[in-house]
């Protein structure tokens, strides 16, 4: 237990601090993008939060199916920390859209298909916490939430290559280019490495978050066990 | 009828209209605009009809209108075929010559009048460095058509 304190404890403080030095990158030291200017800097919020979104929600998948396998509730807790956590980078990333889109797009919001099926996946997600609240059974909880939580990872391959499927306002990818083979992010390396050390902090806030979420989910399920023995 | 039939029946037509919503919904949000092409291909297809389109703005064919606050240019894919476009309202921060643009608004004649002007930048991102490279490269594909 001592050692995921102080786990906890170093990733709370190395986030802080490297969010507070990739702002000062950011804001301070990096030059200003030829065609957009100043709204560019944005990027270093947005895509560090899309990309923590699909991992949190990755991670929601992977431990959905590990309780369906084993029925472990330790994995349910797990998932139910990250579905919480992915949910507030999901809003975060249709916040930073919206204000990156006005100044470069001439709109916070349009129907295409790379935003309307972000807006989707944080519906399923809103859906993924009713369902949970609507449940009084912990172990029927579990078992629904799993079901959605799987389905609902579905929608980000569905983002991810909408880009390329379908006309969209949305450019395509920049950081996951692909030419001919060979990943080729399209910026120059004065842009595109404090954007890798953005998410790199970012996805430590994350974890850090997680854990933290993960560890009150268990000791809040522990208590109702222990109420519900004592009432008996 | 029983309780559970018309629960049934409900559902199936609550489902119904559901999916013949999505469906709908999925084809305009999976064609978010046309292309040039396709709107002088079947032009009594868009006429009258409130369409978007995308393309590029096509060099040296944009005039603006200080005193009536009307934009016009052409917006074009190959450079052979485009169409004008005529634009109430003020010139968005990042719209240029060559660069990509979705408007809405309907076909009036061989004419696209728009209310709405939006820039779709591209996923290429540079530096000031970089720039004049990339002005010399786009000179050199405009003259190349």
């Amino acid at each position: 237990m001592g050692s995921m304190k102080k786990i906890i404890l170093y990733l709370e403080w190395g986030s802080i601090l490297g969010l507070l030095s990739c702002g000062l990158w950011v804001f301070l030291k990096l030059p200003i993008e030829t065609s957009q200017g100043f709204p560019q800097k944005i990027m270093y919020l947005h895509v560090p939060s899309v990309i923590t979104t699909y991992l949190a929600f990755f991670v929601v998948f992977v431990y959905s199916i590990a309780y369906l396998w084993k029925r472990e509730l330790m994995f349910d807790q797990i998932a139910k920390a990250s579905a919480e956590v992915g949910l507030v980078f999901c809003a975060l990333v249709l916040i930073t859209g919206a204000i990156w889109g006005k100044p470069t797009w001439g709109t916070y919001w349009v129907w295409d298909a790379r935003l309307t099926t972000t807006l989707l996946l944080f519906l399923i997600f809103m859906g993924y916490f009713l369902l949970r609240m609507s449940v009084n059974d912990r172990d029927k909880e579990a078992r629904l939430a799993s079901v959605l939580g799987i389905i609902g990872f579905l929608d980000i391959p569905i983002i991810h290559k909408s880009v390329e499927w379908w006309r969209t306002l949305h450019q395509p990818s920049t950081l996951f280019k692909v030419d001919s083979g060979e990943a080729k992010p399209s910026m120059p390396p004065e842009l595109l490495y404090p954007l890798l050390a953005s998410t790199l902090v970012m996805l430590a806030f994350y974890l850090y978050l997680l854990l933290l979420r993960y560890q009150t989910e268990k000791r809040t399920d522990r208590l109702n066990q222990l109420l519900a023995e004592t009432q008996v | 009828m029983k309780t559970r039939t018309k629960f049934v029946i409900g559902g199936a037509v609550i489902l119904a209209v559901i999916i013949a919503l999505s469906v709908q919904g999925l084809q305009e949000m999976t064609v978010f605009f046309y292309t040039p092409q396709e709107v002088l291909a079947s032009p009594s297809k868009f006429e009258d009809k409130t369409i978007r389109i995308g393309a590029l703005v096509q060099k040296g064919s944009v005039e603006w209108n200080a005193k009536a606050i009307q934009l016009s240019f052409n917006i074009t894919e190959d450079g052979n075929e485009f169409i004008p476009v005529l634009y109430d309202g003020v010139k968005p921060d990042l719209f240029r010559e060559g660069q990509g643009v979705v408007v809405e608004g309907k076909m009036k004649g061989l004419r696209f009048e728009a209310n709405q002007l939006l820039v779709k930048h591209s996923e290429e991102y540079t530096v000031e460095t970089e720039q004049k490279k990339n002005k010399e490269d786009y000179y050199k594909s405009i003259q190349a058509q």
